[in-house]
């Protein structure tokens, strides 16, 4: 005779398979995405999931948005419970600290497998994101700093063209300072300002990226002519203490010759200042062709429980989705067939977005500033103050570099 | 096995345990206990619990994919020795307490000015106390604009009254970024010392004035010998609030200067931020942490030895 504890053990056994069978069966493949302040492109992103998972069943794709400075809190927190985003969008160098902390899948292998995929890119940017040999991020869309320049100012300070020397911007700079005019501004951070100081054949750390090379005589001088200029006021002072809205908006309101800036300021620039038209905006390379790149890639983490699946869909994005990523945002993407396609289409119809899109397609080699570094935040925290001591004017610069020189190699010592 | 005599139902054993649970105090201590458990659980997985755990990782070296490993005093070392932001950041935050004095000094003046015969004084109340409300971040924003040195009105004022030349760059100078940080923290916090004090002044006896009036005391003596000593409790619980709001400006600092230009604003608060979560030092920030817990620490026994020693404490009847 069957007890009555049996009866119920084997009811309650036959309820539960019975509720989970259909739970195992269906239980979707799950992916998270998790983009850089992109929710203006809501549409196009919800286009591309749905196209994705139209062809595979049982496939889900959380996406999420989230604001720059949101990003690197949102990501850390996620990893130290344990339930990062399969995929992530970072920008400048921070795809490399997680990867040096283990946080990104290594994609060199699958690079390998796939050929295809990784000859789809710009080579420069692609290898932007190799840390210690290995690759860890694609390049979703791709930016790097290049000069633009009030042609008014420039004809009024009988100014020919663009400068194609460091001697020659600063002098430019000064020609166009006068009461509440500016000759140059640059933006400063993630080593935005570092072409200033390729172009003059100064680099801040060996080849090796083991020890600073940045206190130099050459380097002294340099710096010093910077922070003279800042004084004067041919540098504007806000290029050493704004980052993005306050340098962008002072070059917007029409007073300053020169911004040094990567392609996405055009935008701002564009929408604050009417006097910005293909006749009054000039487009040009900073002097020497040096830039330094603030891209954006994509990633998967490594704890990710779908990484072919993740994969798949960096794949997806990066090349399907990309066309509709330049058409709509009017960027470039830095691969090479959408690209290609996109500015042709470009120098049609919009040839200012055109030229200054195409800066960013040419000098690729040329790119500096983006030493790839696993801390490469930390370096800069320990470079940027003194060097903006200098600028500022509370410090001489040999002193300033010396200290920084300390900081840096005992920041490099650290790991 | 038979049960032993004391342990029988009824035997002296169940006696004394019921004798236990009988006693009036037993009950009434179980009965504070179940009151505070749900407080202590909070308070123990809120506050014990983060602050040993920060403790720990201060002397690990650890970031969230790798291992922890035994650091000992390094990050102290470093804090103490090499790192400059920590002192700058340091000596900001205790310049930033420094300023409550002043913004409590001001308070009291416009508090005596409201509690006066002046027409019109409730209004004035109002507008004193608006900014208080106000989001920090609000208030970041509207004063970073009021600052800015190309449409900021306060340069728009200085500038057509002649007063400057060239505009002054108030956010963008190591001289005033500083000062410029304090006056907005200081106007939004401005309208809750004048409450505070105003409720302090309005609860001093009439006739101790009358009394000292008749005596031909004169105003000054009567501040002095009245209002102040009056308005002791008010004004420490101003000092503290002050002492609290100048380890928790982050959201003013982040907003108005995000601790620049250089580190010309940074605050111990910002700086441990930065270090987590700009630079992934969760370890270094920990040590940054326990540094301030302990210079709050410091600073709240001084507060309550200027307090007489007893401040929180309930008063036994």
């Amino acid at each position: 005779m069957i007890s009555r504890r049996t009866l119920l053990k084997s009811g309650a056994g036959a309820v539960a398979a019975t509720l989970a069978a259909p739970a195992i069966a269906q239980a979707p493949k799950k992916i998270s995405f998790l983009t850089w302040n992109i929710i203006d492109q809501e549409p196009m992103i919800r286009g591309w999931i749905a196209r994705f998972v139209k062809d595979r069943p049982g496939v889900e794709v959380e996406w999420l948005d989230k604001k720059g400075p949101e990003i690197p809190v949102f990501y850390q927190t996620q990893l130290v419970a344990g339930t990062p985003p399969d995929i992530i969008n970072t920008q400048g160098a921070l795809g490399l600290e997680y990867a040096a902390q283990g946080a990104l899948l290594d994609l060199t292998p699958r690079l390998k497998a796939d050929a295809a995929v990784g000859s789809r890119f710009n080579a420069d940017y692609l290898s932007n994101w190799a840390y210690e040999g290995n690759n860890y991020l694609l390049p979703f869309y791709i930016t790097k700093t290049l000069l633009f320049y009030n042609k008014p100012m420039f004809q009024k300070a009988g100014l020919s063209g663009p400068p194609q020397s460091f001697d020659a911007l600063i002098d430019a700079a000064q020609k166009m300072t006068s009461g509440d005019a500016s000759g140059f501004l640059t933006l400063n951070f993630d080593w935005l300002y570092w072409p200033l100081y390729a172009t003059n054949g100064i680099d801040l750390l060996s080849k090796d990226l083991t020890k600073p090379t940045f206190n130099t005589p050459k380097a002294i001088e340099v710096t010093d002519r910077l922070a003279k200029a800042t004084e004067a006021g041919a540098i504007n002072k806000i290029s050493w203490t704004g980052r993005w809205v306050e340098p962008n908006g002072a070059f917007a309101a029409g007073n300053v010759g020169m911004l040094h800036a990567h392609s996405p300021a055009y935008f701002f620039v564009k929408g604050q200042g009417k006097w910005v038209t293909p006749e009054t905006l000039g487009v040009a390379h900073a002097p020497g062709g040096f830039a330094t790149p603030n891209s954006h890639g994509l990633g998967i983490s490594k704890a990710s429980k779908n990484p072919d699946l993740a994969w798949d869909f960096l794949k997806f994005v990066t090349n399907e989705g990309a066309q509709e990523l330049g058409v709509n945002r009017k960027l470039v993407t830095g691969n090479i067939a959408v690209d290609t396609k996109n500015l042709a289409d470009l120098e049609k119809s919009d040839p200012l977005v055109y030229s200054i899109l195409k800066t960013q397609l040419e000098h690729t080699d040329k790119m500096v500033g983006n030493w790839r570094l696993g801390n490469d935040s930390k370096v800069k925290e320990a470079f940027w103050p003194e060097l903006q001591n200098v600028l500022l004017g509370r410090k001489d610069a040999k002193t300033a570099l010396a200290d920084a020189e300390r900081k840096v190699a005992r920041e490099l010592k650290r790991g | 096995m038979m049960p032993a005599a004391g342990d029988a139902p009824g035997g002296p054993a169940a006696e004394r345990r019921d004798g236990w649970w009988q006693r009036k105090r037993t009950r009434e201590l179980a009965l504070v206990a179940c009151f505070l458990l749900p407080s202590l659980v909070v308070f123990f997985l809120y506050r014990v619990l983060p602050l040993g755990w920060n403790l720990l990782l201060s002397v690990q070296y650890w970031s969230p994919l790798k291992p922890a490993r035994w650091a000992g005093l390094d990050h102290y070392e470093e804090m103490l020795l090499y790192d400059d932001v920590f002192w700058q950041s340091l000596t900001n935050t205790l310049i930033f307490i420094g300023a409550a004095p002043f913004a409590i000094a001001l308070a009291l003046g416009i508090a005596l000015l409201v509690n006066s015969d002046l027409k019109g004084a409730a209004v004035y109340r109002s507008i004193v106390f608006l900014s208080y409300p106000l989001m920090t971040v609000a208030v970041g924003i509207i004063w970073r604009w009021m600052y800015d040195e190309r449409g900021g009105i306060i340069n728009f004022a200085l500038r057509e009254s002649g007063l400057v030349a060239k505009p002054i760059p108030f956010l963008q100078s190591f001289e005033w970024a500083l000062p410029s940080v304090i006056v907005a923290e200081v106007w939004q916090v401005l309208g809750f010392y004048m409450i505070i004090i105003l409720t302090g002044l309005q609860s001093i006896p009439q006739h101790l004035y009358e009394a000292a009036s008749i005596d031909g005391a004169p105003r000054w003596a009567q501040f002095w010998r009245i209002t102040l000593p009056m308005l002791k409790p008010s004004l420490f619980l101003c000092a503290v609030v002050g002492i609290l709001n100048s380890f928790t400006s982050f959201d003013l600092v982040y907003i108005m200067t995000n601790g620049g230009p250089g580190h010309a604003t940074e605050l111990l608060i910002t700086y441990i931020y930065k270090s987590g979560f700009g630079q992934t030092k969760f370890d270094y920030a920990a040590a940054l942490t326990v540094a301030q817990f302990i210079l709050l620490l410091a600073l709240t026994y001084l507060a309550n030895r200027a307090a007489g020693g007893n401040a929180g404490s309930l008063e036994r009847r």
